[in-house]
C-alpha cells in the first residue's frame, strides 16, 4: 500500500462571495494509497459530498491541490481539460441510492462506461460477466433494475463503478438505503474489492459500526480533515 | 455502443407514443387550419377556373359578377360574338339561395347557363354521375354534398327540376355548393316574380320585370389573340366592363375573400406560434424529466455529446412520429368539415421543419440547463 492513489494539499472550498461567503472545507491535507479502504464521516451538511465531488473532479475547489495517481488534476485551477474523460477512466462512483439508468438492463448499465471509453464489445461483455460473477450476480445480466431488490441494485452499482477498472471509487453513503445486514455485506464486498482489485475506496458513511472495516477514517471537523488510521488489530 | 435514445424509448414506449400522438394531433390541427386557408383561396378561384371562359363582360363601372352585382342584357352576347378575336360567347347567371332537404339546410349557388353554348361551364372532370344539361327546361346538375340522387325531383321556385348529373367539389367562391340549371330556368328563378309581387308592382305602375337579364357574358377567345387586348376593345365598343380570367380571379382574391382569408391566415399564424411554444415546452419538460439520469451519466463520465445525441435523437423521432400522426389525423377529419380543406404535403413538411427546429432548440436548451446543474444535486449531496 505504498503507491499514491490520491493526495490533497491545502484544499479549500467556499460558496458565495465577500460577506455571504461560506467556507465548507478549509485547508484539507491528506494522502491515500492504492488499495486503501477509507471512511469519510462527518455530521450532515458539513461538506462530505462536496469533498467527494471535488475529489471526483465534478466540483471545482476554491484553492489547493489535488493529485490523482501521479497526475496533478488541480493546482489552484484545473490542470485537466476533460474532467469527464478522467472520471470515466480513473474514477468510479457509487451513490446513496443505486441510481442505475432505469431504461438500461444490468449488462448495459455496467458496460456503458467501457463502451464510452472505446473498448471493444467482446472485451466489455467478458469483463461485465466477470464482474457480475465476482459479485455473485452473474444470473442478472439481462434483468432491468426495476426487477431487482435494493441490495441487488446496489451491488450492480458497485459493478458499474468497477467496470472501467478505476483507481479510485468514491462511494457516497452506499449503505444508507440498506438494512444493517445488507450494509455490512456491501461494506465487506467493498473491502474485498480494495484488497483484490487494488482500488482505493473512499466511503462516506454515518454508520460508525462500519468503521472497523476501514483502513483509515477521515473526519471533517470544524471544516478541517482529521485522518485517523485504524490499527491492524482493530480492523475487521 | 449502446443507443441510449432507442433504449429510453423502448423502456417507456407507450408514454412516448402517446406524447407523439398528442403532439401530432396539435400539428394536425395546425395543418387543418392551413388547409382551411388554402381551401378558401382554392374555392374562390374554383368556379372561374371551371368555367372555360377567357373574358367576363359585366355591367359598366362594376366589379361583377362576384365582387359586385352586375346585370346586362342577354342579347349582349350576340354583340360580343361579333367582336374581333371572339370564338364564342354565352350568357350566365348566378344566384345564391337557401335550400332544405332531409339532410338539413344549406346554401347553394344556382348557375344558369346555355346548354347549347360551346363554352363549358361544368368542369367535366368533376361530373361524377349522369350528364350535363341538354334541355332548355327543368333539368338540374347538383353537387354530391347536397345528397340529391340522380332522377330525383327538386322544387325550385314554382317548378320541379329533375337531377340529371352530380358533381363533386364544385363550389362557389364562398364555398357554397353549386347547382346548374339552364339559362332560361335561371332567369325565371332570378327575374320572374310571384303573381302577388306582379300585382303589387302593377298597382304601383311598374310594368312586369325583364326576364332577359343575365349577370355576365362569358366568351372564349380565338387562338393567337391577347385576352387583355380583346377585353379593352370590347370595353370601348360596348361600354361594358370586361375582365380577363386572371383579372376575375384576382378580383375574387382581393375583393371578395381578402378579409376572410386574412383573418384565417392570421389565426393560422397565431396557432402555429402557440403550437411551436407548446411543443417546445413538451420537449423541454421531457428533457428536464431526465435530469436525474443525465446528472448520473454526467457524473460517471459520459460525454455531453452522448447525452445530447440521446435527447436530440428522441426529439427528432418524436417530431417525425408527430408529423406522421398529425397528417393522418388531418386527413381523417378533413372530410368532416363542411367547406373545402386543401391539405398540401409541402405545407405539412414546412411545418414539420419549423416545429423540428423549435423542438431541437428546446431540447438543446433543456440539455444546457441539465448539463449546467450541479451533479451533486442528483446524488442528494
Amino acid at each position: 500500500m505504498d503507491k499514491n492513489a490520491i493526495k490533497v494539499e491545502n484544499l479549500v472550498k467556499s460558496f458565495g462571495e465577500a460577506d455571504s461567503e461560506v467556507v465548507v472545507i478549509d485547508g484539507a491535507n491528506f494522502s491515500l494509497s492504492k488499495g486503501e479502504f477509507v471512511a469519510l464521516i462527518a455530521p450532515s451538511g458539513s461538506g462530505k459530498t462536496t469533498l467527494l465531488m471535488m475529489l471526483g473532479c465534478a466540483l471545482e475547489p476554491t484553492s489547493g491541490k489535488i493529485v490523482i495517481g501521479d497526475r496533478i488534476v488541480y493546482d489552484n485551477k484545473w490542470k485537466i481539460k476533460d474532467d469527464r474523460a478522467l472520471r470515466r477512466k480513473k474514477i468510479g462512483f457509487i451513490f446513496q441510492s443505486h441510481y442505475l439508468i432505469p431504461f438500461l438492463n444490468i449488462e448495459e448499465n455496467i458496460s456503458l462506461l467501457p463502451y464510452q471509453n472505446g473498448e471493444k464489445p467482446k472485451v466489455v461483455k467478458q469483463r461485465v460477466k466477470e464482474i457480475l460473477d465476482y459479485l455473485d450476480m452473474g444470473d442478472k445480466l439481462y434483468n432491468m433494475p426495476s426487477e431487482l431488490s435494493g441490495g441487488q441494485n446496489q451491488r450492480i452499482a458497485i459493478a458499474r463503478a468497477l467496470a472501467n477498472k478505476p483507481d479510485i471509487i468514491l462511494a457516497d453513503e452506499p449503505t444508507a438505503a440498506l438494512d444493517q445486514k445488507r450494509a455490512v455485506s456491501v461494506v465487506k464486498m467493498l473491502k474485498k474489492i480494495t484488497r483484490e482489485q487494488d482500488v482505493t475506496i473512499i466511503m462516506v458513511t454515518h454508520d460508525e459500526r462500519l468503521l472497523p472495516y476501514c483502513d483509515k477514517v477521515l473526519t471533517i471537523k470544524d471544516k478541517k480533515i482529521l485522518v485517523e488510521e485504524n490499527s491492524d488489530e482493530h480492523i475487521i | 455502443m449502446i443507443n441510449l435514445a432507442y433504449k429510453d424509448i423502448s423502456h417507456s414506449f407507450s408514454k412516448f407514443i402517446v406524447t407523439a400522438i398528442s403532439v401530432g394531433v396539435l400539428l394536425g390541427i395546425v395543418i387543418i387550419m392551413i388547409g382551411v386557408y388554402r381551401g378558401m383561396v382554392f374555392d374562390a378561384k374554383s368556379l372561374v377556373d371551371d368555367i372555360k371562359a377567357d373574358i367576363w363582360v359585366v355591367q359598366q363601372d362594376t366589379l361583377g359578377p362576384f365582387a359586385q352585382n352586375s346585370k346586362v342584357h342577354e342579347d349582349l352576347k350576340e354583340q360580343i360574338s361579333y367582336q374581333n378575336g371572339i370564338k364564342s360567347a354565352s350568357a350566365i347567371t348566378f344566384e345564391t339561395i337557401q335550400m332544405q332537404n332531409c339532410y338539413g339546410d344549406f346554401k347553394v349557388m344556382i348557375v344558369g347557363y346555355d346548354p347549347l353554348s360551346n363554352i363549358d361551364v361544368i368542369n367535366m372532370d368533376k361530373l361524377i354521375a349522369g350528364r350535363t344539361i341538354n334541355k332548355q327546361h327543368y333539368e338540374i346538375v347538383v353537387s354530391k354534398k347536397t345528397h340529391y340522387k340522380l332522377g330525383e325531383s327538386i322544387k325550385l321556385g314554382r317548378d320541379y327540376f329533375k337531377v340529371v348529373g352530380i358533381t363533386k367539389e364544385s363550389v362557389s367562391n364562398g364555398g357554397d355548393y353549386l347547382m346548374f340549371v339552364s339559362l332560361k330556368d335561371a332567369q325565371m328563378l332570378q327575374f320572374t316574380y310571384t303573381n302577388e309581387r306582379v300585382k303589387s308592382d302593377e298597382s304601383r305602375g311598374i310594368k312586369g320585370g325583364n326576364p332577359h337579364l343575365v349577370n355576365a357574358i362569358i366568351a372564349e377567345i380565338k387562338d393567337g389573340y391577347n385576352p387583355k387586348r380583346v377585353a379593352t376593345n370590347i370595353e370601348e365598343a360596348t361600354h361594358k366592363k370586361v375582365f380577363t380570367k386572371d383579372e376575375q380571379k384576382r378580383l375574387l382574391l382581393e375583393k371578395v375573400i381578402k378579409k376572410s382569408s386574412k383573418q384565417i391566415g392570421m389565426f393560422t399564424v397565431i396557432l402555429i406560434i402557440v403550437s411551436i411554444v407548446i411543443i417546445a415546452l413538451i420537449i423541454y419538460t421531457m428533457t428536464l424529466e431526465k435530469i436525474k439520469e443525465i446528472s448520473i451519466l454526467k457524473l460517471i463520465g459520459i460525454s455531453n455529446w452522448t447525452i445530447s445525441k440521446m435527447i436530440v435523437e428522441e426529439t427528432v423521432l418524436l417530431g417525425f412520429l408527430a408529423f406522421i400522426s398529425g397528417n393522418i389525423f388531418a386527413r381523417l377529419v378533413q372530410g368532416a368539415f363542411p367547406k373545402r380543406i386543401v391539405l398540401e404535403l409541402s405545407d405539412a413538411f414546412i411545418l414539420f421543419i419549423i416545429i423540428l427546429i423549435a423542438s431541437i432548440f428546446a431540447s438543446l436548451f433543456g440539455i444546457y440547463k441539465v448539463i449546467k446543474t450541479n451533479p451533486s444535486e442528483a446524488i442528494g449531496g
